[in-house]
């Protein structure tokens, strides 16, 4: 199993960085209220298909962060009727996401300084 | 399990099934709208799913109810396994309880005798020290002066206190009489301080204090436990009477708890360490005694030898003459020289080693019947896998298993432990511990324990995991279940039964040294008949008769009165009890040239004496009454003496004189005629030849002390009482002491030890060849379980069933041959270390390591038959068809 829980595309090995799922999440559901699925394709579809969540990763990471108190859940209808399960940022969540994005903005800021320079 | 799930974990099981499926749903029909069958769009969603069940587990860990009922769910699948396969899961718990009950035995052995020898307050701290000549390292004196004592006290800055102690172990016979009967027991003198620094409350009474010694002060004593209990009853009233002790009135103010026996006594005098008292006091002048402090806290052993070094020195200036030229002091813990010098103790720590490889190679039997279990049981981890269990919830799986068994093999070996301890502790030796020491099953020998079942269960249980999560899983649902394991871990496995078997082959030679020493010694010809033969010794009290001739007249009424007593044939007076003989002398024959080494053992008794101890006349005639009676110089002499001292003269009318008499008034110049030779007795203990040996009269020397022998027709130890109450009949203000039958006494003494270790080490090395069983059965039924697609198709090439069997004994005799040679070039290497470590151990013969080879070959043997007779059962078809 890659250590983000990414399935690689095959050309492309998008597990460079550890937590990299956990952000990704916290962004789409920073968005508003969401179910699994949709987290899953929208992820895949935001990423211009780099990255294809699998159920085998996305659903113990969502029970993870909700274990964690960084996002919280909901049944509710989904527009075709069906009970889903929703998940919304908390508090903590929303924290753990700036700092989050800061982190990234400053290393992948870096990153790119150091190959640009490296030309 | 549906049991012990709660409602909150039932409704978080559905909203996970609902959030799957909800997913699963919407994928199908994302991919309907794509374009795709409904079939297809089905199809791909579920491939993408990866395996559901996996899914689930994970979330599912996140929660620690999940894990706790998962846990569960393993122990109670791991119980039906293990009670689906019954020989196996035996076969594991007493692998497990052998190598635990072992190790237990011998920790609180370990624990009883080395960590926790005395039961005083803090007992680390109590340090005994020594000045050594450093010209002379074996020259160490423990032993101080009183005045040096007092010196060394005040000056030194790192003990608390220090404590004296003199007349120990037996060097102080305190009697008393009560009643028209005497009594004696073993006392000796501690300073009063002592009883505070050891720290040791008493049963009931109090301790003796420094105020019970100042001047005028009323004596005081204390007593143990073990003469409270076997000589007072238990009885509290005794403490606050007063005894007459040695003519001196001394009120007996407590009694002291079971694991106070310092200097191994039985009552303890208080005296005091004030130096006006130490220079005045009859009792306590010219006195030297055996110190120990206790240290105060923080300083180390090494500091407080550094600082007494300092101490001696200086007094050394004062007193120079009793020390030596160069000297340095050493200090060593109380409870490390208590053990230093005991036989039993050092064979402590090898023992300890021992038995915990016994309980090492148990489990690496029980791993390897998991191992060999995990091979067959392969598929269903595989399945298992498949279905969503994680590696860590397999390590769980097998961890459960081998706890289970390590828990019953813990129970299983504490039980042994408890039978052993009860089986062993009567024939320990009495001076094989300290006489503090306590062996017995605690909390700290449970803990103990527990630690070896934890340890036994990671170890049993990690190897067949590790094992398990090396199979390629997919290749195990595909392919045959023999999948290619790895040739070092076969290795690993047949290289634990060669260390297994060798160790057990150095164990059963160990044992069988110790059972032919300990048969020669039992079997060995004394040259005297020591059954039925009661031994006594009756103490004349001091101050009370004085006269040789008062002594003399009252031991011949005794002996009288004895004579007559039913149950007694024989009686004569002794100095010895065999296998040793009197006093030594040095000897002078008229006529002869006069050698160094001319020496002779002086026997002291009556004409009774042959007909006693059933020694043979051999020449002339023995002592008779009236010589005795007369107190003649006659003397008759064995065969050593007569073949050393006359070998080519007729021994009968030549005079000799002993040597040791010219010390005594009335013998001074005395000679005695020889007037027969008697047969050779076992004289210098069980292993050396019989030494020369005179008997003459026992009525030529009077002393405060007599004993004596008798034959009896009924089991000498049952007599005492009767003896006892003769001699109080006799005079009231005798007792008798020491008395035991002289059975008794060499099976104490002389048998004992080699008794224990031969038990000791044959237990052990039964456990061994148990164990060697149960790790050659689990490698060869392994083997057997992996090849049993092999041995069918060997079979249906048409070799015989009996072909079979020869290669499964084949491959067995193959894994122990190579432990077997280990075995036995270690034993004969070790042989020098063996017969150091064990008591008086005969040399190595080859009839032992015969008997050893050929019993471990049986046992492999033995245990080679089940996976030998499974692989014959093999039918060709199924083996075939089954893969």
């Amino acid at each position: 199993m890659c250590p983000t829980g990414m399935d690689h595309t095959g050309s492309e090995r998008s597990d460079f960085l550890k937590g990299t799922l956990d952000m990704l999440i916290l962004k789409v559901v920073a968005l508003g209220p969401i179910h699994g699925y949709a987290i899953a394709t929208r992820v895949q579809q935001i990423s211009n298909d780099v990255f294809q969540p699998q159920q085998g990763s996305l659903y113990p990471t969502l029970h993870k962060l909700e274990k964690d108190k960084l996002l919280s859940s909901e049944w509710k209808q989904t527009e075709t009727g069906r009970e889903a399960k929703f998940y919304a940022l908390t508090a903590k969540g929303k924290k753990r996401l700036e700092n989050e994005v800061q982190n990234w903005n400053r290393l992948s800021g870096a990153v790119a300084l150091i190959l640009n320079t490296a030309e | 399990m549906a049991w012990g799930r709660s409602s909150k974990q039932a409704q978080r099981e559905r909203q996970l099934d609902s959030e799957l499926s909800f997913h699963l749903e919407q994928r199908i029909a994302d991919n309907i709208a794509a374009g795709m069958s409904a079939e297809e769009a089905r199809r791909q969603a579920l491939i993408e799913f990866h395996g559901i069940e996996r899914v689930k587990e994970e979330c599912r860990g996140l929660h620690w109810e999940n894990i706790v009922d998962s846990i569960f769910r393993d122990f109670v699948y791991a119980l039906r396994t293990l009670r689906n396969d019954r020989r196996f899961t035996l076969l594991a718990i007493l692998a497990l309880a052998l190598g635990i009950g072992s190790a237990t035995v011998i920790f609180s052995a370990f624990y009883g005798v080395i960590l926790n020898t005395f039961a005083f307050k803090n007992a680390d701290e109590i340090t005994a020290f020594y000045i050594v000549d450093q010209d002379r390292p074996a020259n160490r004196r423990p032993n101080l002066t009183l005045p040096e004592l007092v010196y060394y006290r005040e000056h030194n800055h790192v003990f608390q206190d220090l404590s004296g102690e003199f007349g120990g172990f037996g060097g102080t016979p305190l009697v008393y009489s009560a009643g028209g009967s005497t009594y004696q027991f073993d006392g000796c003198f501690l300073s009063a301080n002592s009883f505070e620094l050891f720290g040791m409350q008493p049963l009931i009474g109090r301790l003796p204090t420094e105020d019970d010694v100042k001047p005028g002060a009323a004596p005081v004593f204390v007593i143990g436990a073990k003469l409270w209990r076997e000589h007072f009853n238990s009885d509290s009233s005794v403490v606050g009477q007063s005894f007459t002790l040695n003519g001196v009135p001394r009120m007996l103010v407590g009694v002291m708890p079971p694991r106070f026996r310092w200097a191994w006594v039985d009552a303890w005098l208080p005296f005091s360490l004030d130096p006006n008292e130490i220079a005045t006091n009859p009792d306590l002048k010219g006195k030297a005694a055996y110190v120990v402090g206790r240290l105060k806290p923080g300083v180390t052993v090494k500091e407080a030898a550094a600082d007494l070094d300092v101490v001696a020195h200086q007094y050394a200036r004062i007193e120079p003459r009793s020390y030596p030229k160069r000297f340095t002091v050493t200090a060593k813990r109380s409870s490390e020289e208590a053990v230093d010098g005991l036989g039993f103790s050092r064979l402590l720590y090898p023992l300890m080693a021992a038995v915990i490889l016994l309980l090492l190679i148990g489990c690496a039997n029980v791993a390897n019947l998991l191992l060999a279990r995990a091979t067959v049981r392969a598929r269903e981890i595989a399945v298992r896998a498949a279905l969503g269990a994680s590696r860590a919830r397999l390590l769980c799986q097998f961890l459960v298993e081998s706890l289970c068994l390590a828990a019953v093999g813990c129970a299983a070996g504490c039980l042994l432990a408890y039978i052993g301890i009860k089986v062993l502790r009567p024939l320990i030796p009495f001076n094989a511990f300290p006489q503090e020491a306590v062996i017995e099953l605690n909390q700290y020998v449970f803990l103990f324990s527990l630690g070896m079942a934890v340890l036994s269960t990671l170890i049993c249980g990690m190897s067949p995991a590790i094992h398990a999560m090396r199979l390629e899983l997919r290749s195990q649902l595909t392919a045959t279940g023999t999948s290619n394991l790895g040739a070092t871990q076969g290795k690993l496995r047949s290289s634990l039964v060669i260390a297994e078997v060798a160790l057990s082959v150095i164990l059963l030679v160990s044992a069988g040294l110790m059972m032919r020493t300990f048969l020669r010694l039992q079997n060995m010809d004394l040259g005297v008949n020591p059954k039925n033969v009661l031994y006594a010794g009756l103490s004349f009290p001091r101050g009370v008769v004085q006269k040789p001739e008062e002594q003399q007249h009252t031991f011949e009424l005794f002996f009288d009165k004895l004579k007559r007593l039913p149950g007694v044939n024989a009686v004569s007076a002794t100095m010895s009890r065999p296998p040793l003989g009197g006093p030594a002398t040095d000897l002078i024959i008229p006529g002869k040239v006069h050698g160094d080494d001319w020496r002779t053992l002086l026997e002291l008794c009556s004409e009774g004496y042959p007909a006693v101890m059933q020694i043979r006349l051999l020449q002339g005639r023995f002592l008779s009454e009236s010589d005795v009676t007369g107190v003649r110089h006659v003397a008759v002499v064995n065969e050593a003496f007569a073949r050393r001292y006359f070998a080519d003269q007729n021994p009968i009318g030549q005079t000799v004189k002993f040597g040791v008499f010219d010390r005594v008034p009335t013998l001074k110049d005395t000679y005695f005629e020889i007037i027969g030779v008697v047969s050779n007795t076992r004289n210098q203990r069980l292993n050396d030849p019989p030494a020369p040996q005179a008997y003459l009269a026992h009525t030529l020397l009077s002393m405060g002390y007599k004993a004596f022998v008798a034959r009896t027709s009924v089991e000498p130890e049952s007599l005492i009482p009767q003896v006892q109450q003769v001699a109080w009949d006799t005079d009231p203000h005798v007792a008798m002491i020491n008395a035991t039958s002289v059975d008794g006494f060499l099976q104490k003494f002389f048998y004992a030890n080699s008794q224990f270790e031969f038990i000791t080490l044959g237990s052990f090395a039964t456990i061994g060849l148990l164990l060697v069983l149960i790790g050659i059965f689990s490698v060869m039924g392994y083997t057997v379980a992996l090849q049993t697609h092999e041995i069918g198709i060997r079979m249906a090439l048409g070799a015989e069933r009996s072909r079979i069997v020869k290669m499964v004994l084949r491959k067995g005799m193959i894994l122990i041959a190579p432990g077997l040679a280990i075995g036995v070039v270690g034993s004969l290497a070790s042989e020098r270390y063996l017969a150091h470590l064990f008591h008086e151990a005969t040399p190595v013969n080859a009839g032992t390591y015969g008997g050893v080879v050929i019993l471990t070959i049986v046992a492999g043997l033995v245990a080679c038959l089940a996976p030998a007779r499974r692989a014959a059962k093999v039918d060709p078809l199924e083996a075939i068809r089954c893969e």
